[in-house]
């Protein structure tokens, strides 16, 4: 049985790119089943987060350690760019681990299960952004998706909860289908003969003349498909509702990682496959990234709720990094969104470190409840101010150099008015910033202090605003850094 | 060139860094200790201003370069330095900064009355954030210090501000905000456009000065859309008319110090920006939208002083009579001469002077009657002898009393002006007529008329004001008196950036002379060559000196 053989032979071969995945699932797994779940029910419920951090940060060890390599008859392979994105999408997971202890403390939520699931979504994501075929790359999708789907609707009793979560799975349900028929329209018109992004984008060069409507459409679809997930206007609806109504620590969860492994496969999917056909996609794309940087900034003006905000503001950072995808140089193009990304991941999971921290018992998300934080905690709101300016990517915070960074490369591709665009956009977005910091600052303190929970949320706050801060010190070098940690 | 100075004997540098030093030590003090703050700030940025003062006279005024150069390495791949020098337009501004600096501190003293230790933070940020945007010479450094001007400068006014605060500060951001990223974009422009045609990926100035030739070779719609952009970036900061509209409501809702701050320093930068970048770097499509320039700058000019006639606010009179001055700098900056320039940066420092201390003298009688309308006020001189000495003394330095700073910028912006514009120079001088005539009148209603029973409570100034005032007076006279060693320590930098901007300007005067002397000689053969040699003069400029010393 050669045939046999050599698979098994390959497989075994090719084992050692997966190992960090293959932790993930094993640990996951463990946790679920009997025993694990009775190892684990019978210490105290509070430890659980703690011991997913660890397996966590086990699990960043051994990307550190993966070597770089193509396998599995190229469908998954390691690189830089695997490697950077798989750090995100671990780091988003860990902080929002950290985050999820005293929120579900609180809601007396705690189950092993919700562990596992962002365990399992963390294995989708690092699979997703390392797919070098077609298949892969939407089986990593939907394993993503679908843990997070659960994790969405997870506070079963709320109604807001519930509608959070059907109306996140309808809509990914939706675009999942779209993104299929579309791969499967671009499948064919290669010639249905490959479904590896490489070889499909010499195909697709071959493709006959009059295949180039069904190319068209069928990027389309997946353009459409991807805009879905990373939330891009026009099709970003389900976010601020999803946004709203899933626990906090998801809300910090979906907002960062799913987006930051999406972005990786879309820079390597439009860069690598679709690389030919740039012209099809180009336009298009382009007015997503627009409409996203318009849309989400000026929605974003009339918030009254922090998280909305977030979801709006979440809305135009993509559509900032929209534009590192359009980059014709897919590398450069991943480097910016992988710093941005990073940027953006420590402030948001820092700004939902503090929201959680004022929640109480899931009530007092409204930016009114950040009046006078000033006064009641200086510290506090100092982290605030930080993350707030950051975010406004105002000089000299680290989002200021993330943001450089990327607009300098849409520069030099030559999209100077999708730039003007941006930068013009992003001093809107300093008002709603500033509203917060004015409202911590310069407003007062209502009656009745709302009572803060878990003084562990407050290390995670300060140790988030300091690595900001030592980013911004560090964001020049950051940038240098950039270049050597994504090579695609 | 000057040997560049290894970072710790730069003494700019060190000045510079002192008020962000004192601002992490005023940190570890604890917030109720209100003498501390007052005294410590007011001790750093003395200290500061005497340290600044060696600056004066080690500065080499026979050369253009930039001096206290010190580079070193930041973001080797992207071509970013820590590089700061200064030379003569810098240093004239970076000393008006650290003056302004303790005259600042030292009348908040008694205006602040909650949250001291954050509201002198945040002024000692705010002091090392403007010198830092005078010393830098590398535009992402530059970039960063320009907009970290604007975090202090929205929390001074947003927390001590008056009751339209929050909006005043947002308003002042946002627009500063939109014009700094078009600049952002100009820059990145002008840094890829670099990379493509020579290869260097560098932000310092002298690359960027060094590209103008090779932007005049672009498109001309390129051209006129980089100028625009650098264009919008400065006005909204100097401001000039359009995009005034944040100065009035910025003014008057901030506190005295930080409207002292504003007029004396921030409105410098917009300026400065004009001098040191849309100039040098884009003459010929600025040449080509001079007219529009020209217009709005005029427009600003006496639209300002007509608005400031009619105010009923005394903060916002001298609110619109900045938006008015700052048009005569930036007719005197649009003359691209040396008279016209150097005029022009002249009278930034005399506006820094004499609007500060209007402002000042707008805070005394705000903290006695918290009130500022001119009609509640009267007679003020047979009560306030003193303030009205000042009062007056600032109000002729305004109006460009000769004897008084104000003269001599003014007049040699006019002189400038009249050179290449005379049409225009004609109706900028109504602005100046309108200006003595909304100051005089303001000083009438304030201070001369019956003396009402409230107002005749008010105290004349007490020892510390006049301490703070008294620095003004001074330099407002020793400027007046005595402008020579300024004017030569601008002359140098002013002749190096018209060579930039308007090389013509010497070769013709260059050629008439060189003339003149051949014929004078009969060696009318000579003349050819040392034309020559005139005309690829840019950095040497000598023969342009001996021009402009006769001049």
């Amino acid at each position: 049985m050669p045939f046999a053989e050599s698979l098994w032979g390959n497989l075994v071969q090719d084992l050692p790119l997966l190992v960090p995945v293959l932790f993930l699932w094993i640990v996951g797994t463990l946790m679920l089943w009997p025993l694990g779940s009775w190892l684990l029910k019978s210490m105290p419920k509070r430890q659980w987060s703690g011991i997913t951090f660890v397996v966590l940060l086990v699990t960043l060890v051994l990307v550190f350690r993966t070597p770089a390599g193509q396998g599995f008859s190229g469908m998954f392979q390691v690189d830089g760019l695997t490697t950077g994105f798989q750090i995100l999408a671990i780091v988003a997971a860990a902080i929002t681990v950290i985050l999820s202890q005293p929120q579900l403390n609180a809601l007396k939520e705690q189950s092993v299960e919700y562990y596992a699931l962002i365990l399992f979504s963390t294995s989708g994501m690092m699979l997703l952004v390392g797919a070098t075929d077609l298949v892969s790359l939407y089986m990593a999708l939907e394993l993503m998706a679908l843990c997070i789907y659960i994790l969405v609707g997870y506070l079963r009793e709320q109604d807001r909860g519930i509608e959070a979560g059907i109306k996140y799975f309808l809509l990914g349900a939706f675009s999942s289908g779209l993104l299929v028929y579309g791969m499967s329209l671009i499948f064919a018109a290669a010639g249905g003969k490959t479904t590896n992004l490489a070889a499909l984008n010499q195909a697709l060069a071959l493709a006959p003349r009059n295949a180039e409507l069904m190319i068209f459409t069928g990027v389309i679809l997946v353009l459409a498909g991807f805009g879905f997930k990373v939330a891009a206007v026009p099709f970003h609806m389900w976010s601020p509702d999803v946004y709203d109504g899933a626990p906090t620590p998801i809300t910090a969860f979906l907002s960062t990682a799913p987006k930051a492994a999406a972005l990786g496969a879309f820079v390597r999917l439009f860069g690598t496959a679709f690389n030919g056909v740039h012209g099809d996609w180009a336009a298009p794309l382009s007015f997503m990234a627009a409409a996203s940087m318009i849309l989400g900034n000026i929605a974003a003006l009339r918030q009254q709720s922090m998280k909305r905000l977030l979801a709006y503001s979440s809305i135009a950072h993509v559509g900032y990094m929209l534009l590192a995808v359009l980059s014709h140089d897919a590398q450069a193009g991943a480097q910016a969104i992988w710093l941005y990304m990073l940027t953006y991941l420590l402030m948001q999971g820092g700004v939902f470190a503090v929201i959680i921290y004022l929640q109480g018992k899931g009530e007092g998300e409204r930016i009114e409840d950040f009046r006078g934080l000033s006064k009641r905690r200086p510290m506090l709101a100092f982290a605030m101010l930080v993350f707030m300016l950051s975010l406004g990517g105002i000089p000299p915070m680290l989002g200021f150099f993330a943001k450089f960074y990327l607009f300098k490369l849409a520069i030099e591709q030559g999209f100077v008015t999708l730039t003007v665009l941006a930068f013009l956009t992003s001093a809107i977005s300093a008002y709603y910033y500033l509203n917060v910091v004015a409202t911590m600052y310069f407003k007062e303190a209502p009656e009745g202090e709302a009572q803060p929970m878990g003084s562990g949320l407050s290390i995670v706050v300060f140790a988030t605003c300091l690595l900001v801060l030592v980013g911004t010190c560090l964001g020049p070098w950051l940038m240098d850094w950039t270049a050597r940690i994504v090579l695609v | 060139m000057n040997p560049s100075l290894p970072w710790f004997q730069n003494l700019p540098l060190w000045v510079t860094a002192v008020p962000l030093i004192g601002a992490l030590v005023l940190l570890l003090v604890p917030k109720e200790k209100r003498r501390v703050f007052e005294l410590g700030a007011l001790a750093i940025t003395i200290f500061d201003f005497l340290l600044s003062v060696p600056l004066w006279f080690q500065y080499d005024r026979s050369t253009a370069a930039v001096q206290w150069v010190t580079k070193l390495d930041w973001i080797p791949s992207l071509g970013v330095k820590f590089s700061i020098g200064m030379d003569g337009i810098s240093l004239v501004l970076f000393l008006l900064t650290t003056f302004i600096g303790f005259i600042a501190v030292w009348c908040s003293f008694s205006a602040i009355g909650e949250r001291h230790k954050e509201y002198y933070v945040w002024l000692m940020v705010m002091q090392f954030s403007m010198m830092g945007v005078f010393i830098c010479q590398d535009m992402f450094l530059f970039y960063l210090f320009w907009e970290l001007m604007l975090v202090p400068m929205y929390f001074l006014i947003a927390i001590w501000g008056g009751p339209q605060k929050l909006y005043a500060a947002i308003k002042l951001f946002l627009y500063t905000l939109a014009g700094s990223v078009l600049m952002l974009v100009a820059i990145l422009a002008i840094y890829f456009l670099q990379a493509k045609t020579t290869g260097r990926y560098d932000f310092s100035f002298e690359s960027f000065h060094a590209m103008a030739p090779i932007i005049a070779t672009q498109s001309r719609n390129f051209q006129i859309l980089l100028a625009l952009a650098l264009f919008v970036g400065f006005a909204i900061k100097v401001p000039m008319f359009p995009f005034h509209t944040w100065l009035p409501d910025a003014h008057v809702q901030a506190p005295t110090a930080g409207s002292v701050i504003l007029a004396g320093i921030l409105l410098k930068m917009g300026t400065y920006g004009f001098v040191r970048f849309l100039l040098p770097i884009a003459p010929d499509a600025t040449k080509v939208l001079l007219p529009w320039f020209l217009a709005l700058t005029l427009i600003g000019l006496i639209y300002g002083a007509l608005v400031a006639m009619i105010q009923k606010d005394m903060k916002k009179l001298v609110a619109y009579s900045s938006v008015s001055h700052l048009g005569l700098c930036m007719l005197g900056v649009f003359s691209m001469n040396p008279n016209g320039l150097q005029g022009a940066i002249f009278q930034m420092l005399n506006h820094g002077i004499s609007t500060s201390g209007l402002f000042l003298i707008v805070g005394i009688v705000y903290e006695r009657r918290h009130t500022r309308m001119i009609a509640d006020f009267g007679g003020l001189s047979k009560t306030m002898p003193v303030y009205a000495t000042i009062f007056m003394i600032m109000t002729m330095s305004s109006i460009g009393l000769p004897g008084l700073n104000g003269f001599i910028g003014e007049a040699t912006i006019f002189m400038g002006a009249f050179q290449v514009h005379p049409w225009w120079a004609v109706v900028a001088t109504t602005g100046i007529i309108l200006g003595a005539a909304y100051m005089l009148w303001l000083y009438q209603r304030v201070m001369f008329g019956p003396l009402n029973e409230t107002n005749a409570q008010m105290k004349d100034l007490n020892a510390r004001e006049i301490a703070y005032f008294a620095p003004l007076v001074v330099v407002a006279f020793w400027i007046g008196l005595n402008p020579t060693p300024i004017m030569e320590i601008l002359a140098k930098p002013v002749e190096k950036l018209v060579i930039q901007v308007n090389p013509d300007f010497y070769k013709h005067e260059e050629l008439a002379k060189v003339q003149a002397e051949a014929a004078k000689v009969g060696m009318a053969a000579m003349a050819a060559p040392a034309h020559h040699e005139a005309a690829e003069a840019h950095e040497s400029a000598t023969p342009a000196a001996e021009v402009h010393g006769g001049h």
